[in-house]
């Protein structure tokens, strides 16, 4: 497999500092036109929005559930051999992983129907970049201290490996529609055009070594193991050659697949806001229902069979007919016909991963401080309006679908608005990655312009390299109001 | 519009790179990391019937082979050899003294090592040998270089008597254990 050990690095090191897609601050912050993407039916009170292109919305999240760089690069006089055997290869477990998410906004625009003032429409286009790796933890411990010694008679399992990751562009459309007072609903559809993908499917298998039956050892494998890609194999051929053209024709092949001209797939998003009384609100919503289908520029890999070996062996007189030099080329090729290497360019459908939020809000403290201004287009009806109030309490849930089931953080939040122009959320998460995630959102409306920074983990930046989890988003809108 | 849009975003990364820290960071520790997996694998099993042993005849080889075995010499794994243990373990049920020769052959067929081992008839105790290549053990290139073994099993005594040994035979097991510097 022709996988060029840059690249490797490359996504571990990012893997090291990326992690998941909770936008928890992002979550029903309303004032900002970005937050349509995580909920479709979130309430909305703008006439039209624009984000600014590639700055409407930028966001980079990082992090590790298990070793920090900070426990394997600290200069602390410590053996970088011990730190990896006892913090990476010991301290982490299969369960751990290494993830990265990035998105940029290109293209989002929303405006509110002429005929339909109930209606916000939106649409645009982002990039994303989804990256997983769990920590393969048997196959770890295989490389750094192999099969004998202490490990003989223990079961390697292969299932640990696992990863999956792609790079998409995403073309999208929503409508976002008051129902009535008290009830939002929205549903975005998206067409999905893959740049690359990868991933391993239900990896199994184990790798033994044990006392032998008739030898001192027998070693017996099981595996059932595929590594799917897409995408893959033309950018790994651009890198490779050595034309001097690498950065254009990476460039042309890039925006040829941004472009619908790599896999495409189908996706669904669906929200609701519901108002159960004039201070306390539910929400909820679920993204990325969709899937690719992957049939342009597939490779293959997989390894499905067992065998047993307990080395050459010879019985006489039974085996006389068959001994010649070969013996050891023949184990060889025997141990390669029962466990196949095999490359081959099958499509096949990659889902992405869907996303779940979940969330419920109290507002209080009357302050009126949108609705006479600003409008509010349809939402600005006093009591009925969150923006009424210029505080907000509550809490969130995410749960994310991941290559090893469902990854789940739960959030705490507080909201503050001051004045028309001004609103920050802070947020408390826990989930696997950090138990101690204090989050910062600051949303800035100066005229028109509207202005969002979101900084996640913020005890983290004390010393960011030992930081399991940063992120950070922002952007640009230009936002009209009813009366401007 | 630049003015409008960038100085708040400058504000904002200003503010991060201000209150954010790092510790100190040596990257260049990963140069002294040692992954050095010790590796085990049976090699060769060798068994006899004594019937075998008596219907070839004695003081002649009732066994002799050449393996063509390039598992050392592999570019990939010689590099990286440090050391390691052969084990033998030789179990004789026949009747006979018996000798095993194992010899270490390079591209050429030349002898690099040698292990010869003399069995005592049954009733004998189980034989067992641990031979140790790397430092203060025998040279490690004699495994590096090997890419042939010739196995030979000789009768030194009759060739008509019988053990009254349940199923009498000759046993020959081997196996490696070795260390490889991967990083």
């Amino acid at each position: 497999m022709r996988i060029p050990r840059s690249i490797l690095w490359a996504i571990l090191f990012m893997g090291m500092f990326l992690q998941a897609q909770n936008k928890q601050l992002l979550y029903d912050f309303y004032e900002i036109p970005q937050s349509l993407l995580v909920n479709p039916g979130v309430k909305t009170f703008q006439k039209w929005h624009i984000g600014v292109p590639v700055l409407s919305g930028l966001s980079f999240q990082v992090g590790t559930s298990g070793v920090t760089v900070n426990d394997l690069f600290a200069d602390d006089g410590i053996d970088f051999t011990t730190k990896v055997r006892e913090r990476l290869i010991d301290g982490m477990s299969r369960k751990d992983d290494f993830s990265t998410t990035s998105q940029i906004d290109g293209i989002n625009i929303g405006f509110r129907g002429k005929n339909r003032p109930d209606d916000y429409y939106s649409f645009g286009m982002y990039g994303e970049t989804d990256i997983i790796v769990y920590w393969p933890k048997d196959l770890a411990i295989l490389a750094f201290e192999g099969n004998g010694g202490n490990n003989i008679g223990r079961s390697f399992d292969l299932s640990d490996l696992s990863l999956r990751g792609e790079m998409v562009n995403v073309t999208h459309f929503g409508v976002n529609r008051k129902v009535s007072n008290t009830l939002t609903v929205g549903a975005r559809a998206k067409i999905y055009s893959s740049i690359f993908q990868f991933q391993t499917i239900q990896n199994s298998g184990s790798f033994r070594t044990t006392q032998g039956q008739d030898n001192i050892y027998s070693t017996s494998i099981t595996a059932d193991m595929q590594l799917q890609t897409s995408g893959v194999e033309g950018i790994i051929d651009i890198l490779e050659e050595d034309t001097g053209t690498t950065q254009r024709d990476l460039t042309k092949l890039f925006m040829k697949r941004v472009l619908f001209g790599g896999n495409l797939g189908l996706g669904f998003d669906a929200g609701f806001t519901y108002q159960l009384n004039p201070q306390t609100t539910i929400t909820g919503s679920m993204l990325d229902l969709g899937f690719i289908y992957n049939s342009k520029d597939i490779k293959n890999y997989t390894v499905r069979g067992s065998a047993n070996n307990e080395g050459i062996t010879v019985f006489l007189p039974e085996d006389i007919p068959d001994l010649n030099n070969n013996l050891w080329e023949d184990l060889v090729d025997e141990l390669e016909e029962a466990l196949p290497y095999e490359e081959n360019d099958e499509g096949y459908i990659s889902f992405r991963p869907l996303k779940v939020y979940g969330s419920i809000r109290y507002n209080f403290g009357e302050g009126g401080v949108f609705d006479e201004n600003c409008g509010c287009g349809v939402n600005a009806q006093g009591g009925q309006n969150d923006a009424f109030y210029r505080n907000s309490l509550g809490g969130q849930l995410f749960f994310m679908k991941r290559p090893r089931g469902v990854q789940a953080a739960v959030t705490g939040f507080f909201q503050k608005r001051l004045g028309r122009g001004f609103s920050f959320k802070t947020t408390y998460t826990a989930d696997k990655y950090s138990l101690t995630n204090i989050g910062l959102g600051l949303n800035l409306q100066l005229g028109p312009i509207n202005f969002y920074m979101l900084g996640d983990n913020l005890l983290g930046y004390r010393n960011i390299a030992d930081s399991h989890y940063a992120s950070l988003q922002f952007g640009f809108n230009i936002i009209s109001w009813n009366d401007n | 519009m630049r003015r409008l849009f960038f100085p708040p975003l400058l504000a904002v990364i200003a503010l991060f790179l201000i209150f954010s820290c790092a510790e100190k960071q040596d990257f260049n520790q990963f140069d002294d990391l040692e992954v050095t997996p010790t590796v085990a694998s049976s090699i060769f099993y060798l068994e006899s019937e004594e019937q075998h042993i008596n219907a070839v005849g004695n003081f002649t080889d009732f066994y002799s082979q050449i393996v063509n075995f390039e598992a050392f010499n592999e570019e990939f794994v010689a590099e990286r050899l440090l050391e390691g243990t052969i084990t033998y373990e030789i179990e004789n049920t026949t009747s006979k003294d018996l000798n095993i020769t194992i010899e270490f052959l390079d591209a050429e067929g030349n002898v690099l090592d040698a292990q010869v081992f003399d069995v005592d008839q049954a009733p004998a105790p189980l034989f067992s040998l641990e031979v140790f290549y790397g430092p203060g053990g025998k040279n490690i290139e004699i495994l590096t270089t090997t890419s042939g073994l010739r196995i030979s099993a000789s009768n030194l005594g009759d060739s008509a008597s019988v053990s009254s040994l349940p199923d009498p035979k000759l046993i020959l097991r081997s196996a490696a254990e070795f260390t490889f510097r991967l990083q």
